[in-house]
């Protein structure tokens, strides 16, 4: 992924008061799923999320070898996140007895005082949009942090073997381009 | 009254200069600008963490049909005390197809 810092400018007209700041957070502009980074891949580092949704207990992906997992960083205070979900569904119900195993990784932006923590809105934001692939709150971002994510939604397909194969960013529709290359490459690594 | 036109930009600093994602002008109210092909995130609303540990949240009745942007500047009423803090603003550029999430120092 390309990635750019941000800065902050400022101007002012007449009484300059003021100051300001830092910034943190970035961007990158590119909405096509990033090429893998290597042939084989990188070892996926492990989830360690304590609190699931849509799973019996927590989910690792030690035990998901032979599968092909797929997970999606999202939060569902994000129209970008939330307008691709169909798309997630649609390969959940295509995929899954085929041996795809899409998780989604609930990842807040703001601190706790906005909702995003809150395991009852998730479980409001699931029953809305039709989830039924396991979710993992990763409130303190310990598994967004690991992956190197920056932007909603954030997309990571990892092999049978455990290995990263794609990453890659930015809302996609049914049907749509980006739609049909994630396709392609989730069929790929199921027929490895 | 001093009128301040103190524009808080967020902008790329890297080889290439991109153009501001928002400012902030100094109110009251606080007014919340975003730059032309910006959308800032109506489903959470842009957040002020002043240094007195109040939280003000930014707000506009006007957004978008799907109601995911907001379609008129946010706006948050400051109150006597605190003039620092912390502005916390998820926007989202419309060509990018992602969300971000802003955080900046601000006083003023």
């Amino acid at each position: 992924m390309r990635t750019r810092r941000e800065g902050v400018v400022m101007t002012a007209s007449r009484t300059v008061l003021l100051v300001a700041g830092l910034v943190a957070v970035s961007a990158a502009a590119i909405r096509r799923p990033a090429p893998p980074s290597s042939a084989g891949g990188t070892p996926a580092p492990e989830l360690t999320n304590a609190s699931w949704l849509n799973a019996d207990r927590p989910l690792r992906l030690s035990e998901l070898r032979g599968r092909v997992v797929l997970l999606n960083f999202w939060v569902f205070t994000c129209g970008n996140c939330t307008r691709t979900v169909p798309s997630l569904v649609a390969y959940d119900r295509q995929y899954r007895e085929r041996g795809l195993t899409i998780i989604g990784i609930h990842t807040p932006e703001f601190p706790p005082y906005a909702g995003e923590h809150d395991k009852g809105n998730l479980v409001r934001a699931l029953l809305q949009q039709g989830i039924a692939y396991p979710n993992a709150q990763d409130n303190d971002r310990r598994t967004w942090d690991a992956y190197g994510i920056r932007y909603w939604p954030s997309f990571v397909l990892i092999g049978k073997r455990g290995m990263i194969r794609y990453t890659g960013y930015g809302e996609f529709h049914l049907n749509d381009g980006d739609f049909r290359e994630w396709d392609r490459r989730i069929r790929q690594l199921l027929a490895e | 009254m001093r009128r301040i036109a103190l524009l808080l930009l967020a902008t790329a600093t890297a080889c290439q200069s991109h153009p501001p994602l928002v400012a902030l002008q100094p109110g009251p109210p606080l007014r919340l600008v975003a730059a032309s092909g910006v959308r800032i995130n109506a489903r959470l609303k842009p957040a002020l963490e002043l240094d007195d540990r109040t939280v003000l949240r930014f707000d506009s009745p006007l957004v978008t049909p799907d109601s995911a942007y907001f379609a008129a500047a946010p706006t948050a009423a400051p109150h006597e005390g605190a003039r620092r803090g912390t502005l916390r603003v998820s926007v989202c550029p419309s060509g990018e197809a992602i969300c971000r999430s802003l955080e900046i120092a601000v006083a003023w």
